[in-house]
């Protein structure tokens, strides 16, 4: 197996008074296809940006590629990075193309233009995500998968060893959702290591090797058919959630409690 | 034309042109980084900064440059580190430091004509020195743009994804106040200190409603800027007005018929038909 390019010692990290992550202990092994898990507010989205290096934890260490995240250098091209779509500023004046090629941007470096070889690495990309066709559409009319697939895009321009992905399906159907996955399955088996953030169990457990149950702390992490079924993860998201087995892959659903936490 | 003879009106025309194509080009990050309350905050900063040059007796130009840098920092330090959120900075310095302007200007003997010209704007009040000033500074402004062009389109679009990939977002957020601080500062005297955020901010504006490409709403912001700068400065002339009030003005009718007739909000439209 390979070694950890991920690891986080004793983790914490808090917004003023509030605790958003408590004691984390998590590792990662190059190759990995993960899904971290968690209802909102589980401080997922906080781990991401933790080893992303756009947060310090009050204690503990992280690491990536055996470095401090805010002190990567040159491996900073090594880790892809797919944002929430919300995030993102649907009405700027953008073409896909450009968005793409933004991924080169950080090799390219400051004072420099981008080179033919840079129009090249964003068209293949935009290819290897099924979206040459869409180059020249600006990003504001696009359909939510497609835009999905030119951060994808973006992401894999720089040719990155590591993909993060936060919530990358949500608001997007499910039948796109299905074929978002699968491309991804196919990112894995081209030897990328893959980290998504989902809130969504039901469909991200069914296509990943390993989950990460989060809830402030880590609860459970394993392959998916283990986590999912444990004590643990059934009290995260409170007695009400049900769990039953579809295949090999538990399923939960939770049912929505009187106080609106679902 | 014979008004073209006139050496203040070369002058104003020169300024203009080029203060038009600076307000464009920096207004096109600040339209869309949302940044707009910014630049109208420093502008009415640079009043402080022209009163402390009146005060002390150099060339206010100089010292509201260095208000106008400190006080973009400011905002963005506080915004940044403290808990405090970006608007409230921006209303907190730009209402202090008019403040402090109208206290330093009351200390001074008599009525200043030339401070009325930096609050409104005067055709008569661009000297030889501005137009150097406004040439000088406005080309390292461009050429710090050109050079960055790439890091400050994907800052202005997505900083945190910049940050990731390794592109000094913070730094870079900074410098783009401190243009827009210095762009602020050399069109003071050409568009006045009320109305400057006003050509930052009007004909990006416009343009963003004919562009689904960044370079293609730069260009068309630079356009219309001009027009609105030398078109505004011929106007006034003629009609006797104040320059800064008709170039804004001229700008916002400008924008008002891109708003109008601009093919996104068509765009939408038909998206709205069809769901």
């Amino acid at each position: 197996m390979d070694e950890y390019i991920i690891e986080m010692e004793d983790v914490s990290v808090s917004f003023g008074d509030v605790p958003v992550l408590d004691r984390v202990f998590f590792q990662v092994r190059g190759g990995e296809f993960l899904a971290i898990l968690g209802p909102n507010g589980s401080g997922k989205t906080t781990l991401i940006k933790c080893i992303l290096g756009l947060i310090r934890p009050d204690r503990g260490t992280v690491k990536i590629f055996g470095k401090d995240p805010w002190n990567l250098n040159h491996d900073r091209h090594r880790i892809g990075y797919v944002p929430q779509l919300i995030s993102v500023d649907l009405a700027f004046p953008l073409l896909a193309k450009e968005a793409v090629l933004m991924g080169r941007y950080a090799r390219i470096g400051m004072f420099r233009r981008p080179k033919q070889a840079d129009r090249e690495a964003a068209r293949i990309a935009m290819e290897r995500v099924g979206i040459a066709d869409l180059a020249d559409r600006p990003i504001g009319r696009l359909s939510g998968g497609q835009r999905q697939r030119v951060f994808l895009a973006r992401a894999l321009a720089n040719e990155p060893e590591i993909l993060f992905l936060d919530e990358p399906t949500t608001g997007v159907d499910p039948t796109t959702t299905e074929s978002f996955y699968e491309l991804l399955g196919r990112l894995h088996r081209e030897g990328i290591t893959i980290i998504i953030v989902s809130h969504d169990v039901g469909v991200v457990a069914s296509h990943v090797d390993g989950v990460a149950c989060l809830n402030r702390g880590l609860v459970g992490h394993g392959r998916p058919e283990e986590v999912l079924g444990s004590e643990e993860v059934a009290k995260m998201y409170g007695c009400d959630a049900v769990f039953f087995h579809h295949g090999k892959i538990p399923h939960i659903v939770v049912k929505r409690k009187d106080n609106g936490n679902s | 034309m014979e008004i073209l003879s006139y050496t203040f009106m070369q002058r104003a025309l020169i300024a203009g042109a080029f203060i038009g194509v600076l307000c464009a080009v920096m207004g096109v990050y600040v339209v869309l980084r949302g940044l707009s309350f910014i630049g109208a905050g420093i502008a009415h900063a640079s009043f402080g900064g022209v009163a402390i040059g009146f005060f002390v007796g150099v060339n206010p130009v100089w010292t509201a440059v260095i208000f106008c840098l400190g006080i973009g920092w400011a905002i963005g330090l506080v915004s940044r580190k403290g808990n405090v959120k970006e608007d409230t900075a921006v209303g907190i310095f730009f209402a202090s430091t008019m403040a402090l302007g109208i206290l330093l200007i009351g200390l001074m003997e008599g009525y200043n004509q030339d401070l009325f010209g930096y609050l409104f704007g005067s055709i008569l009040a661009v000297t030889r020195q501005d137009v150097w000033i406004t040439l000088g500074v406005g080309l390292g402004i461009l050429a710090v743009v050109i050079l960055l062009f790439k890091e400050l389109m994907f800052v202005t679009f997505d900083p945190e994804m910049a940050e990731v990939s390794g592109i000094p977002a913070e730094k870079l957020y900074f410098l783009l106040i401190s243009l827009v601080a210095l762009t602020v500062v050399i069109s003071i005297k050409v568009v006045g200190i009320v109305l400057v955020s006003a050509l930052l901010i009007t004909p990006a504006a416009a343009a963003y409603q004919w562009s689904e490409g960044f370079r293609r709403m730069m260009a068309l912001a630079i356009i219309f800027s001009l027009i609105s700068t030398t078109g505004g400065l011929f106007l006034s002339y003629w009609l006797n007005t104040a320059s800064g009030a008709t170039i804004v003005l001229l700008s916002t009718l400008i924008f008002f018929v891109s708003a109008i007739f601009s093919p996104r909000r068509r765009k939408k439209r038909r998206v709205a038909f069809s769901a």
